[in-house]
């Protein structure tokens, strides 16, 4: 206290800031069908008006079915995942058995809510198959809120991607028209698509596309170049 | 016998020169003046029964629980100190549903046993867990239940050590007991003909009388999951037992049980 009310600060009280958070961008989009799930994120990292990084994945494989899409503050992304690993395993050695995607996601969940004063500065989206190896994805807020849904955009384009996605999975406020699930093919082109949009408007995405393609038989991967300005 | 143990039987945290732990030992040997209870699993479910020693006709007999639901999957008979079982079946159910809360999933058989038998031996120095117990849990315990594997059968005793099994009895006849299961059990077990085998060595081990009242059934099958045997229940189950009894004279009783069919 000596310290603070010397003439080091002026002899005034002064405010100090505590900034632990950084927004690094990038955008996470999947979609769920009835064998697959996919789930893509753009490779551009940045601060501010800076790019980090033209070619880091925010994907981050957690088994042999559940991929984790992970944007926002990239240390607390890099650590939750990193957590999120570890659980995995230790699930493993208790249990005897790999972790089903449905348990993932209830485990994110509460991990999410534990900091629930102090959250990791991330925006989750979670591609798995359940049980019967049809495809579901979650999507959380930073404190744990948890949503199943079959189609969802996060990160930095979430807000531009989420109506476009509305439109042509949703079929929403439209009328006579057919509602029947996604094919791969059609999947993948509209995520593919998506990020193509998201490049053009928002500038914390662009560069590339790692996209996961999960199915019963495995984790596929594709990659596709975005623009670099 | 005592006077060449005294040595070293008592302290949990000591070896004996031959490398054994006597106070385990001894609590072994007290899960063994406990009510006898049996386990058949098969394809169909699991069947438990256990003996209820009414010691007093002054008692009230549904005031003595020795199946208890852990989860709606999960059934855990007990045999030896009621008090010490409390203590294990409020970790199995805390455990279940912690698990239940982390991973919105039914925790299975085999995962609950090993929690509980996390606690079962800790007994001897305090660690960074919390402090120690004074001694060993002198009990028995079943896990019964269904997950994912299907219909399981786990038998832990007071060192914490756990193995699964397809028929298992623990308690004051268990011996006889597990010697009559070896002999009835065979993989393609019906339920029903599990509760006819359970309640028939249950009594032929049982000095009392079996009846309904000092006996506690119970099924966990994959429709029902854990089912407590009502006392109609009970005496139906019964009734079915006696013509099963070959070499036991036909109680005077049976003439009207044997009627209920």
């Amino acid at each position: 206290m000596e310290v603070l009310n010397s003439n080091f600060y002026g002899g005034k009280p002064t405010q100090l800031h505590f900034s632990p958070y950084e927004d690094n961008g990038g955008t996470v989009v999947a979609i769920a069908g009835k064998d697959f799930a996919i789930i893509g994120s753009d490779t551009r990292l940045s601060t501010g008006y800076s790019i980090e990084s033209r070619n880091q994945t925010k994907l981050f494989q957690l088994s042999s079915k559940t991929v984790l899409g992970c944007t926002g503050c990239w240390c607390d992304a890099l650590s939750l995942a990193h957590l999120m690993q570890a659980r995995m395993q230790m699930y493993l050695h208790d249990h005897n058995k790999e972790m089903s995607s449905l348990a993932v996601g209830q485990m994110l969940s509460t991990v999410l809510y534990n900091r629930r004063f102090f959250p990791y500065y991330v925006s989750n989206i979670l591609a798995g198959l359940d049980a019967d190896g049809k495809g579901i994805l979650h999507s959380y807020d930073p404190v744990g809120h948890c949503e199943k849904t079959y189609y969802v955009a996060g990160g930095s384009a979430g807000a531009f991607l989420q109506p476009l996605l509305d439109n042509q999975i949703g079929m929403k406020n439209q009328q006579n028209v057919e509602r029947r699930p996604v094919s791969m093919e059609r999947a993948l082109n509209l995520v593919k698509d998506s990020f193509i949009a998201a490049a053009e408007r928002d500038f914390y995405t662009g560069d590339g596309v790692h996209i996961n393609i999960i199915t019963k038989d495995g984790i596929r991967e594709d990659r596709m170049v975005l623009r670099k300005d | 016998m005592f006077l060449t143990r005294s040595e070293y039987d008592r302290g949990v945290n000591t070896f004996s020169p031959e490398g054994r732990l006597f106070q385990v030992e001894y609590a072994i040997e007290a899960i063994k003046l406990g009510s006898t209870a049996i386990g058949i699993c098969t394809s169909e479910g699991v069947v438990l029964a256990v003996e209820k020693r009414i010691t007093s006709p002054l008692m009230e007999p549904t005031t003595i629980e020795k199946i208890v639901e852990v989860e709606k999957h999960i059934a855990c008979p007990v045999s030896g100190l009621m008090a010490d079982s409390r203590t294990m079946v409020d970790r199995a159910r805390l455990e279940c549903q912690n698990h239940w809360f982390v991973y919105d999933e039914k925790m299975s058989v085999e995962s609950v046993a090993q929690s509980v038998s996390n606690l079962a031996i800790r007994f001897g120095d305090s660690d960074e867990d919390g402090s120690a117990m004074s001694r060993p849990f002198g009990v028995a315990i079943l896990f019964a239940g269904i997950d994912e594997k299907g219909p399981q059968l786990f038998h832990m005793d007071p060192s914490g050590t756990f193995v699964q099994f397809d028929a298992k009895a623990i308690g004051s006849g268990s011996e006889g007991a597990q010697q009559s299961l070896q002999e009835v059990y065979h993989k393609s077990m019906t339920l029903k003909e599990a509760i006819n085998q359970v309640l028939t060595i249950l009594k032929q081990v049982m000095e009392e009388k079996l009846n309904s009242f000092n006996v506690e059934v119970v099924t966990v099958t994959p429709e029902k999951k854990f089912h407590m045997f009502t006392k109609e229940e009970v005496e139906e189950a019964l009734a079915q037992v006696v013509p099963l009894v070959k070499d036991d004279p036909l109680p005077s009783s049976s003439g009207s049980a044997t009627k209920v069919k």
